[in-house]
């Protein structure tokens, strides 16, 4: 069984949110707050997290960067403000996909599948240890070294960067890394950008000036060799 | 009807009719002055040469046998003066041409003369102005003088065609300086409407500054008023639209969930009570489109944010997901495949139309691509249902607005918003977009959108 924690202080939805997902199989736990939400995870951790932007006192984006602190568990963040803005910030503070409410229980549960297959994949089924330059990349051991000393990595950066390093060299389009990565079949390439941003700062000496994973203008993202 | 010329070209032309007028008026007035200055000086000479030359005449004549012509050659008349001696009704003088030459001698001075008194008249003589003076001796004998005023009259040509030069110099300095002024004067109003057109392109910040026109600080300080009045209103219009969407989108999702759970368990459900819960689950999905359409709808202003986008992939995936056939989808020959344009909307254009295809139209039968970036983009979306009669080709685009064959509601119906968020994305870009027959039956949905700018 699945566990998943939801995050959402609205009770209505909170309850709704609780039978549907019960009833597609999954173990939920739920919390009001983002104080509460974060002493459950630690107490049992579930294996993916739902939360929603706007919480009393302690809000999403730093319930965000709370649960990142603590280890790389898949959170989806389920918002009603749709602003470009909230979904940059959200990404960018470590969330791994992001809806805007109201979304249908059927297509919750798909991004919910695909996340946890995509936590599955880079461990297990992921090609042989790669070196790409300066770069060690190990897809069985799921770890990724720079210079022989380990990154931390969210399982969905590190798929990101397993499916670069499987094509280094090579230009791949935000929507073919959606669709690899992510898997999805059509989706907002805002999730790429944030997630590349996320990933340069940790293997970039530079983050600002690329070198590793540059941006082909027009065209997608590419990891030189 | 007349275009009324700009305030600018006005001014300018009321400044160079003023100049011209006054060129005018002051050059007149120093023509005559001078004019009759100089013949006055003219004319005082002369008198004074006539005088003279009647005295030597007159001694001249005083002969015992006086002899006129020897009394006139004494005299030293140079090229500009002749001298007529008049005894009785006979003419007499140096020149061969006597008879001729008296004749622009004016009887009325004749006449004058041989009563006693001496004058002086202006004449034209072969178009050169002249003076006849006329100085009575003794009984029935009279001098006259025609004198030339060639110089003179040379000098008045050249002073008229200085002034005239003047004139003309004044007035197209007089239009320059009209243009200036009211370049200067309109500089305020242009910077007014620079900054309106910079709030009517989405920049709300544009202010004038109220010191730099003192004149004009009314202007400027209700300019200001109106634009901070029109962005607090819109900046409220966006946050109420935002706490719309978001009251409405908290239910929604609880509706939305609820009914997921209701639905998964219809099996169990006595059917009256099944019933009423597809009702719900159906309606609520639509409820929810129709939701997500409208705050879409009310984000009207938003300009198109660009990318690179692959079209004719994302056609393909679009028709994939719906059960179409890829292959509806063509590009033309020599076409972009990467466009310029806004990812998410243009999504949705192509979502909406194919769906209307669905939806009303009987399926999509073909979906054409082509353009080039310094060209334009066009997309066709044909359908092979009944098409759309020409009196609904511009309704068709407006909010809930369904064709006449779309029939009553039905659970295959759409939001109704569909072709409108089409026509206001389709805007976002620049473009147009209209329907027309398909040959061969059906309709042909047409989106053109302009070249993209560097």
């Amino acid at each position: 069984m699945v566990a998943v924690l939801v995050i959402e202080d609205d009770d209505r939805i909170r309850l709704s949110l609780t039978l549907a997902l019960e009833d597609e199989g999954y173990t939920v736990s739920a919390a009001a707050t983002a104080e509460e939400g974060l002493v459950r995870q630690r107490r049992e951790p579930a294996d993916t997290v739902l939360v929603d932007l706007m919480l009393p006192g302690i809000d999403g984006f730093e319930c965000i960067r709370e649960l990142r602190r603590a280890d790389d568990v898949p959170i989806v963040v389920v918002s009603a403000r749709d602003d470009t803005h909230d979904i940059v910030a959200a990404l960018e503070a470590g969330a791994d996909d992001y809806v805007v409410k109201p979304i249908a229980v059927k297509e919750l549960t798909a991004r919910l599948r695909a996340l946890r297959r995509r936590a599955r994949a880079a461990t297990a089924t992921g090609p042989r240890t790669s070196v790409i330059g300066e770069l060690e990349i190990r897809p069985q051991a799921g770890e990724v070294l720079l210079r022989g000393n380990q990154l931390a990595l969210t399982r969905t950066e590190f798929r990101l960067l397993c499916e670069l390093a499987e094509h280094a060299g090579q230009v791949l389009s935000r929507q073919q890394l959606l669709e690899r990565v992510w898997e999805y079949d059509f989706g907002d390439e805002r999730l790429v950008d944030v997630h590349v941003g996320r990933l340069r700062q940790k293997v970039e000496d530079d983050p600002g000036a690329p070198a590793r994973l540059v941006t082909v203008r027009g065209l997608g993202y590419k990891l030189q060799r | 009807m007349i275009r009324r010329p700009g305030l600018r070209a006005r001014v300018t032309a009321g400044f160079a009719v003023g100049a011209l007028g006054v060129s005018t008026v002051m050059g007149a007035l120093s023509y005559q002055l001078t004019e009759r200055f100089l013949l006055a000086q003219r004319e005082d000479s002369a008198v004074r040469a006539v005088a003279l030359d009647a005295a030597i005449v007159a001694s001249g004549l005083d002969d015992d046998s006086p002899d006129a012509l020897t009394a006139l050659s004494a005299l030293n008349t140079g090229a500009d003066r002749r001298a007529f001696l008049r005894r009785g009704s006979r003419w007499f003088s140096t020149q061969v041409d006597t008879a001729n030459t008296a004749a622009e001698i004016p009887d009325g001075l004749v006449r004058l003369v041989e009563r006693g008194e001496p004058g002086i008249q202006r004449v034209r003589v072969d178009g050169v102005p002249a003076m006849v003076i006329a100085v009575p001796l003794d009984d029935g004998t009279a001098l006259y003088e025609v004198d030339f005023m060639r110089e003179l009259d040379r000098s008045l040509k050249v002073l008229a065609l200085v002034l005239t030069l003047v004139a003309v110099g004044t007035t197209g300095a007089g239009a320059l300086l009209g243009w200036y002024a009211s370049r200067r004067v309109l500089r305020p109003l242009t910077s007014v409407a620079n900054a309106a057109s910079e709030i009517a392109a989405g920049d709300h910040s544009a202010r004038l500054d109220p010191a730099a026109e003192p004149e004009l600080a009314r202007l400027t300080t209700s300019f200001n008023l109106m634009v901070d009045q029109l962005s607090r209103r819109m900046e409220r219009d966006r946050r109420f639209a935002a706490d719309v969407s978001h009251e409405l989108r908290s239910p929604l999702q609880t509706l939305s969930a609820a009914a997921s759970v209701l639905a998964r368990r219809r099996a169990h459900l006595d059917p009256r009570t099944a019933t009423a819960a597809a009702l719900l689950t159906e309606e609520v999905e639509r409820f929810q489109d129709l939701v997500t359409d409208l705050i879409e709808l009310s984000r009207s202003d938003q300009a198109a944010d660009r990318t690179s986008v692959d079209v004719p992939a994302l056609a393909r995936r679009l028709c994939r997901a719906r059960g179409l056939n890829v292959s509806l989808v063509s590009i033309a020959q020599g076409s972009d495949a990467i466009w310029q344009v806004d990812r998410r909307r243009f999504e949705q254009i192509l979502v909406n139309l194919i769906d209307n295809a669905q939806r009303h139209g009987g399926g999509a039968v073909a979906v054409r691509l082509g353009g080039r970036r310094m060209l334009g983009y066009y997309v066709e979306v044909d359908d092979e249902g009944p098409g759309v009669s020409p009196a609904d080709r511009e309704s068709i685009f407006d909010r809930f607005v369904r064709g006449r064959t779309a029939g009553a509601r039905g659970d295959s119906e759409g939001t109704g918003l569909g072709l409108s968020l089409v026509a206001q994305h389709v805007q976002a870009h620049g473009g147009r977009v209209h329907v027309t027959d398909r040959p061969g039956g059906g309709a042909r949905f047409r989106i053109d959108l302009p070249k993209v700018a560097q």
